[in-house]
């Protein structure tokens, strides 16, 4: 009995030898997934930094500094551009979310001016921007994903208008 | 005996995640070089031969421009087909777009100065077009015949371009045009804002000159 209990030991050892190689060989297939992924990826236009986190008192308005990021050489419209054509950059929630957004407060664009046509100013957002926004959220833990519309150029081309979403775990309490 | 079979579907087990991990790797390397292909599957920067500007150069080149059907502001069906024997610039644009508004002049002169060597201009408008909602299809397309009317455009303009996006590269970037020649065939590209003096360049070559 003593002797069939080991062999049962050595048996068990050698499956979990196996699973563990198995386990092994799939982390990696996965790690290899990632690496091309990202290597055919191109790189966001806009990107959401930060909070990705916030405690806040249930039922009540708090404001959010919601922090982006714009990639080198690329310009964004602001919330108020001066064209009517042009697409403005806007952020919202979803409705029916168990946080609700009460305002979205936006910085002022600053002036650009494509090099081959200086006499139009547009009115941009460069580099880092933040959209202050004041949401109301129920009892809870709420992960809302948020958006947040833009349309990117660079002096000389136009990535057509984009929608991101902003995920954002907010804790009602 | 007892142990054999253990061992042995333990082993068969070991060959069966290998088999299968060899499978989803050969299935996720051949999803990733479809994704590739698709992504480089677009006009791009290349030097050129002649030490000149870089020029920007496509799949696309030397082979028939992909057919397409689309309507104009008036709701008629124009057909790049229907331009057989003309040489034709088909210029993806947006309202939206600056760069696109800079070189709109220029291509409005140019098409005056060879429509009678048998050149013309398809205006494709890659603006979101709202299809289920009537009421926004039609301030949508009022706004894009608002731009042609300030802008003058003497060219046919086409609606709804996203449609047609995938067979000429995805066109990630506005301004993109392709130059295709008596025949039907796309013999220059440029994507984004270069000059009057390369479009007119790249019309020279559509017309076989």
């Amino acid at each position: 009995m003593g002797i069939e209990d080991g062999k049962l030991l050595e048996l068990k050892d050698g499956m979990r030898a196996a699973a563990a190689v198995a386990m092994g060989l799939a982390g990696l297939l996965a790690q290899g997934q990632m690496s091309a992924g990202r290597s055919i990826a191109k790189a966001a236009p806009v990107e959401f930094l930060y909070p990705e986190q916030v405690t806040v008192a249930a039922g009540k308005p708090a404001t959010l500094a919601l922090h982006f990021r714009i990639a080198p050489g690329l310009h964004i419209n602001s919330h108020t551009p001066r064209e009517e054509e042009l697409i403005p950059t806007t952020f919202s929630i979803p409705e029916g979310a168990a946080v609700r957004l009460d305002k979205a407060d936006y910085p002022a664009g600053t002036d650009f001016t494509l090099p081959l046509d200086p006499k139009e100013k547009l009115s941009v957002y460069t580099g880092e921007f933040v959209v202050q926004a004041r949401i109301v959220a129920s009892p809870g833990d709420h992960l809302v994903e948020a958006k947040l519309r833009y349309q990117a150029c660079d002096n000389n081309a136009c990535m057509p208008p984009r929608t991101i979403t902003v995920a954002i775990d907010v804790v009602g309490k | 005996m007892k142990r054999n079979t253990l061992v042995l579907t333990a082993v068969l087990f070991i060959l069966a995640i290998f088999a299968w991990a060899g499978w989803a790797n050969f299935e996720y390397r051949k999803q990733a070089g479809a994704r590739l292909l698709a992504s480089v599957a677009k006009a791009e920067l290349a030097p050129d031969k002649d030490g000149g500007p870089p020029q920007f150069v496509t799949p696309l080149m030397g082979k028939s421009a992909p057919e397409f059907s689309l309507e104009d502001l008036s709701g008629n069906k124009v057909s790049l087909g229907g331009y057989k024997g003309k040489a034709v610039l088909v210029n993806f644009w947006a309202t939206w777009c600056g760069p696109c508004k800079i070189e709109t002049p220029w291509l409005i002169e140019l098409r005056n100065q060879y429509a009678a060597q048998g050149f013309e201009i398809l205006g494709v408008s890659e603006d979101e077009l709202d299809r289920d909602d009537a009421q926004k299809l039609g301030a949508e397309k009022q706004e894009i015949a608002r731009f042609v009317q300030q802008m003058h455009m003497p060219y046919p303009v086409l609606i709804g371009g996203d449609s047609i996006s995938e067979p000429y590269g995805g066109l990630d970037d506005l301004p993109t045009s392709f130059f295709v020649d008596r025949g039907g065939m796309v013999v220059a590209a440029q994507v984004g804002l270069t000059s009057k003096d390369e479009i007119e360049g790249n019309i020279k070559k559509a017309l076989g000159k």
